[in-house]
């Protein structure tokens, strides 16, 4: 059929198209609120993607500035350690603090040395200071106390007074930090027999020197 | 196509908010009517006339000029918005169906003197008749007889040729002209 003849039959069928014009009339009008309805919709989903575009960048902001705040932390055991080497200028003013007499040798290589490389005295007492807090052990401050020598010894109070600073860092209190390792125990059980033998030594002492009282009695 | 049309469409693709209420307020009515006759409940065509108009605005970009009218593909999108809707909602339509081929046998001449005879009676019983449509060809019916679109504007809503749209509107003209003889009877 061509479009022609199509054409034609519109004209043709009158019926056809009275019956679709009456079924129009009768037609239930559109809401008249349903246009304000849809403006509403539309205007609530441009609003929901202006959000999204303005949020997303902040969020991927914060994850990015939380994974490198976990990559860069240190871990906890290191933490001491590596805060005393690369970071002087937080441990100059506890040493200020309990050794007056190297504070004032000190002070000019603070001013000069301190972006460059920290002083040989601020490296070794943090450490020295440090290692202690670690193991949190009376028995480890017998230790350090019988292997340093006298000139470190001289400092061993300041040093002491030390470690109420990294209490923050590893608290007393965790009974994790009350382990021994493998040899400590061994020094430990090594200072016990000698501390026994010095003890034997002198009973002996005193038991020959009463005897020998005695016999000039 | 006018200056107001060309400023129209520069608007929705800059998705505009006035431009968005221009062409609802010029093209609503005309989509509203076309997706009502097609669904069941008023409610229904007020859900799919606003994915329609969703739809318009957020495809704006594919719209081609060249291949029809801003109208002409509004009421193409509202077609199958309404076909789409009716396919998954799998709403029960009843509708005649003439499996056996009885309406091909009516003569020409049986059909245009149902149709075209103007007559007060038979225009109630093509009323009733339509309603037993299927809803694409009652679309397309009302597309062709009311809205006095051409076959190739049919054919480019309804995803067709206009041969297929030609052959489609004969064989309905037949089956209502069955319906009525049927509802006679």
């Amino acid at each position: 059929m061509t479009e022609e003849n199509i054409n034609a039959l519109r004209q043709a069928d009158a019926n056809l198209r009275e019956a679709l014009k009456m079924d129009e009339a009768e037609r239930a009008p559109m809401p008249a609120d349903l246009n304000e309805r849809l403006m509403q919709r539309l205007g609530s989903a441009q609003q929901e993607k202006k959000s999204r575009r303005t949020i997303w960048p902040w969020i991927a902001a914060a994850c990015v500035a939380g994974v490198m705040m976990v990559w860069l932390t240190p871990p906890k055991t290191e933490t001491t350690d590596v805060v005393a080497e690369n970071n002087p200028k937080v441990e100059t003013p506890v040493i200020e603090k309990t050794e007056p007499k190297q504070v004032d040798e000190i002070p000019e290589e603070v001013e000069t040395n301190e972006a460059v490389k920290p002083s040989h005295v601020r490296i070794e007492k943090p450490l020295l200071a440090q290692k202690k807090p670690v193991k949190q052990t009376p028995a480890a401050e017998t230790l350090d106390e019988a292997n340093t020598d006298m000139a470190v010894a001289e400092t061993a109070e300041p040093q002491e007074k030390t470690v109420t600073l990294t209490e923050s860092d590893i608290p007393i209190t965790r009974p994790e930090n009350y382990k021994y390792t493998p040899e400590e125990i061994a020094l430990l059980k090594k200072q016990a027999n000698e501390a026994y033998l010095k003890w034997a030594e002198l009973e002996l002492e005193i038991s020959r020197y009463t005897l020998e009282q005695a016999s000039n009695q | 196509m006018t200056d107001i049309d060309i400023n129209l469409i520069q608007g929705l693709r800059e998705q505009s908010p006035k431009a968005q209420r221009q062409t609802i307020e010029r093209f609503g009515n005309e989509v509203f009517a076309q997706v009502a006759r097609m669904l069941p409940a008023v409610e229904d065509a007020e859900e799919v006339y606003q994915d329609v108009f969703v739809k318009v605005f957020r495809n704006i970009t594919m719209y081609d000029a060249e291949k029809s009218s801003l109208r002409t593909w509004i009421s193409r999108i509202a077609y199958n918005e309404a076909i789409t809707w009716l396919r998954h909602k799998r709403q029960a339509v009843i509708y005649f169906e003439d499996r056996e081929g009885k309406a091909e046998q009516l003569s020409d001449a049986e059909v245009e003197e149902t149709l075209g005879h103007p007559n007060s009676d038979t225009v109630q019983l093509i009323r009733a008749a339509l309603k037993h449509l299927p809803p694409d060809e009652r679309a397309i019916i009302t597309m062709f007889y009311y809205e006095e679109m051409s076959l190739k504007e049919i054919a480019y809503v309804t995803e067709s040729i206009p041969t297929t749209v030609a052959s489609k509107l004969s064989r309905t003209r037949k089956k209502i002209c069955k319906i009525i003889k049927m509802l006679q009877s």
